[in-house]
């Protein structure tokens, strides 16, 4: 390990004061949101393009590796610095560079709060889709390094198609253009491979996003289900109707009353689940809309439909499956956050199926879901301290991807690999899959310095190997 | 060239059969790639015949070029050599078809129409519209990144790619991505051959996300007394609420070639912007008031198609910049969008400056503008001369301008991708780590990938 010397170094490329290698302040770097946990040697914080590239050449001098942090919520461990080196923090690189409606983009730095930049397009009467569920937290950057979802993908997409595009400090240090303004920019889409590329391929600095206008109306519904498949039915059956609500989200009986219980939003802790269903887009239609879902609600056995009657009946709905992992936190010292993804007609059998891996490990497990894109968010609860309900959490848990994965479906949906996934990769990739992706990393970080040791499975034994 | 052409042919036929495999100009001259007719032409069957193809030209070091429906092969410089052209059109089945989960997988060889007449019936639809969809497959789509004007509402390629099965060019088979709408499974592979033009190998099997079949359609039409009042009118809807699938933006020239199709009156001198309308009933026929009361507020006269004409209408307009046929220069310009309405109006000047009124056609909303120069008796570097006036208005607006389409002699004289963006250095190096030896449609790519 470097240390001392590279710190130094850090030093005099961000300020005195903006450099951390005590262990106290070390320690806060050491995790982020899933189970491990390594401490970096060093933490910098950056307050601009050229220092971002200053670091990183000061990194591959000492041959010390780096990763980059925003908000720190990344679910799959894709912020712990897993091989010790260098935290590079972006919290403070977190301005708004240009907001350019005539262009309908915003040019903003990484470190933002993916809310902030809501809500300083809403007064134009412009959004940025993408809205993952910790948007009041977690950043641009890490959005764009995770290609985050959020409950509007169905509708609008993921992070990657509202990025067009990025300032990138590639692994050597080198600041390159990616994409831009225009459409079309000729060449490989590198933005598009950059986007989910989870601190492996460099570090986004500035970042060009699609922003629209917000829709002229909105309509949220909430239908409640006394069964579970009932409610993953209606799902199919809306989208087989031919309409595209923005939202279909899910939350089951544990989930709501964990909501309940932490913030009072008027859920019915007594049924089995609730559909949250948003329409949005010209008003002409929308109450139409309403009443067809309302209709297809009950034809599929909801018990009740309310139709959130203002904007604080409708922010109330959201709050709910918005607090809705923190809710959770309520129910057990911690839990772990399944990502898998399956197509959407097969959600009524991996839930059941969910069900009874729960059964067969003796383990609680709330589900709160974005039901219109087959993403499923099993919470798998435990305690720490027994190391006998953790082993059987980390394997309910590979159980539960194995389904998505021989269901048609993925191991991830919007979370990422990190460390968390590594080896699940093999679910879906083939020995050839996994060998194309690591010549795109070794084509772009030779030296294995950004984020090493992260989303690649270990190597193949010969005797596997298909 | 290649050394031993015969022995590279045996072997070929060895894989797809004699009969799918054509030597000498009689028979591939149909295949020339900007002039230049390939050795052999080989049409493998299978996925898997594709990857022994493809294998087989890499260990004879012959370069390949990959050709679908052949209508984007004008796309992107000469090519530094072609040994073989590898047809995909045998690749034609859907893999599989699952209308409840609005998706589908089909082999890359596919046309477009009929995987059209495929979700049509199921009542889903791909939304990407570039002309000539009985020509263009599905892997030609992808590869050459090809749009129309839907762009506006629904975007493109990489807005509704899910998955793809790719030979690279060592011969190796590959999967990207899968058929769920969210995957973040390791890096977005598929972004990597979209748009790659076959450099880094080819697309055998596609995966498309759909979306539901609107309801109802019609089409809006806007005819001004010139440019600049129909761009005004573009500003207007872009700041609106309304949400047109498509905005599309037509010169006098264009304008002239559309009328028979349009049922609108003649109308000299004039522009026109042309909306497509979809969804319920009640949002069409809103919008559909909206863009009349928008095109006559903005000094224009306002015509609304419906039904069987508004189809025809829009059938004309999406395969517009196919028109007419002949010696053709058709360029791309995109810029960012508050500039549409400048660059299309700095087309019209270069094909004025060069003696060749140019034909212009744009995605209003979208940012893309297409010029298109039928050269009569100029010179060709006369042309060139006027395409890179346009290109260096387009660069300083941070766009491009890049050639579809252009006679060999006009290639000479301009880069057809213009001076490179960023990240030219790392494109060169996964052009390297993929195809070392340079044997995928070598020459053709940007900065002589």
């Amino acid at each position: 390990m470097a240390g001392k010397a590279l710190a130094e170094e850090l030093r005099s490329i961000v300020g005195k004061g903006n450099v951390l290698e005590g262990s106290v302040d070390l320690q806060l770097y050491q995790y982020d949101g899933y189970l491990e946990e390594r401490r970096p040697d060093v933490v910098a914080f950056v307050h601009s393009t050229e220092e971002v590239a200053e670091v990183v050449r000061a990194c591959n001098r000492f041959g010390t590796p780096f990763v980059a942090r925003g908000g720190g919520t990344n679910l799959s461990g894709g912020t712990i610095p897993f091989r010790g080196g260098a935290v590079i923090e972006m919290i403070r690189m977190n301005r708004i560079l240009e907001m350019d409606t005539a262009n309908l983009r915003a040019r903003v730095q990484p470190g933002m709060f993916n809310l902030e930049l809501g809500n300083a397009l809403a007064p134009l009467g412009y959004q940025y889709l993408p809205d993952p569920a910790s948007q009041k937290a977690c950043t641009l950057g890490g959005n764009v390094a995770e290609n985050a979802g959020g409950p509007h993908c169905f509708k609008y997409g993921v992070t990657t198609n509202h990025v067009l595009g990025l300032t990138v400090v590639q692994p050597d240090g080198e600041v390159v253009q990616y994409g831009g303004k225009a459409p079309d920019t000729p060449g490989y889409d590198l933005t598009g491979l950059f986007v989910g590329s989870e601190g492996t391929l460099g570090i986004c600095t500035e970042m060009v996003v699609r922003i629209v206008r917000l829709p002229e109306g909105v309509k949220t519904l909430l239908a409640v289900y006394d069964s579970i498949e009932a409610g993953s039915e209606t799902v199919s059956a809306i989208v087989g109707a031919g309409m595209v609500p923005a939202t279909l989200e899910m939350m089951d009986q544990l989930v709501i009353q964990a909501v309940e219980g932490a913030m009072k939003c008027g859920l019915p802790v007594d049924c089995a689940t609730v559909l949250l269903i948003e329409v949005d887009g010209l008003k002409d239609d929308l109450e139409i809309q309403a009443k067809a879902i309302e209709d297809l609600c009950k034809a599929h056995g909801a018990r009740e439909v309310r139709v959130a009657k203002d904007e604080a009946e409708r922010a109330l709905l959201w709050a709910g499956r918005r607090g809705a992992f923190g809710a959770v936190a309520r129910l057990a010292p911690s839990f772990l956050v399944c990502d898998g993804t399956v197509p959407r007609t097969a959600l009524p059998v991996v839930l059941r199926k969910v069900a009874e891996v729960a059964a067969k490990y003796d383990l609680r497990i709330p589900n709160v879901f974005h039901a219109g894109d087959g993403n499923l968010h099993p919470l798998i609860l435990f305690d720490w301290r027994d190391p006998d309900l953790m082993a059987r959490v980390k394997k309910a848990g590979m159980e539960i991807l194995g389904l998505c994965a021989e269901l048609g479906g993925t191991i991830s949906g919007e979370h990422g690999v990190g460390l968390e996934k590594m080896e699940s990769m093999r679910l879906v990739l083939s020995e050839a899959d996994i060998q194309a992706q690591k010549r795109v990393k070794r084509t772009f970080d030779p030296e294995d310095l950004a984020n090493p040791g992260k989303m690649f499975p270990a190597a193949e034994e010969v005797s596997h190997a298909h | 060239m290649l050394t031993d052409q015969g022995a590279l042919r045996a072997r070929l036929e060895g894989i797809v059969g004699p009969p799918q495999v054509t030597s000498g100009p009689g028979a591939n001259g149909a295949f020339a790639v900007d002039g230049q007719v390939p050795g052999l032409v080989v049409r493998p069957g299978t996925q898997e015949e594709a990857a022994q193809v493809v294998g087989a030209c890499a260990a004879a070091g012959a370069a390949l070029v990959p050709w679908g429906g052949g209508t984007a092969m004008g796309l992107g410089n000469p090519p530094a050599r072609v040994d073989a052209v590898v047809r995909l059109d045998r690749l034609d089945r859907v893999v599989e078809w699952d209308p409840a989960n609005l998706c589908v997988t089909a082999e890359a060889g596919m046309r477009l129409a009929a995987l059209e007449e495929l979700t049509a019936r199921h009542k889903a639809v791909l939304p990407l519209d570039p002309p000539a969809a009985r020509q263009v497959t599905l892997g030609g789509l992808v590869a050459a990144n090809q749009s129309g004007p839907g762009r506006l509402l629904y975007g493109t390629v990489r807005d509704w790619l899910l998955g793809l099965r790719v030979v690279l060019p060592d011969g190796e088979r590959i999967h990207c991505g899968g058929r769920v709408i969210k995957n973040v499974s390791g890096y977005d592979m598929n972004k990597l051959f979209i748009k790659s033009l076959g450099t880094l190998g080819i697309i055998t099997e596609v995966t498309f996300k759909l979306l539901p079949m609107p309801a109802q359609r019609t089409v809006a039409i806007g005819l001004f007394p010139d440019a600049p009042a129909a761009w005004k009118v573009v500003q207007r809807t872009l700041a609106s609420f309304l949400l047109p699938e498509a905005l599309e933006f037509f010169n006098p020239a264009a304008l002239a070639l559309l009328l028979p199709d349009l049922g609108v009156p003649a109308m000299p001198g004039a522009c026109a912007l042309a909306v497509s309308l979809a969804g319920s009933p009640e949002t069409v026929s809103r919008q559909t008031r909206d863009f009349a009361t928008l095109f006559t507020a903005g000094g224009g006269k306002a015509v609304t198609l419906a039904g069987e004409p508004a189809a025809t209408a829009w059938e004309a307009v999406r395969n517009l910049r196919g028109r007419p046929a002949g010696t053709r220069i058709l360029s791309q310009v995109a810029v960012p969008i508050s500039r549409t309405g400048a660059l299309a109006a700095a087309a019209e000047k270069a094909g004025e400056s060069c003696g060749c009124p140019a034909v212009v056609t744009a995605h209003a909303g979208s940012g893309v503008v297409w010029a298109l120069f039928l050269p009569g008796s100029q010179p060709d570097s006369a042309l060139a001369g006027a395409l890179k006036e346009l290109r260096l208005e387009a660069e300083a607006a941070e766009g491009s301008l890049v050639l579809q389409e252009a006679p060999p002699a006009v290639k000479r004289n301009l880069d057809a991708w213009g001076a490179p963006g960023g990240g030219l250095g790392m494109m060169r190096k996964l052009k390297a780590e993929f195809d070392p030896r340079g044997v995928c449609n070598p020459g053709r790519f940007v900065g002589a990938i």
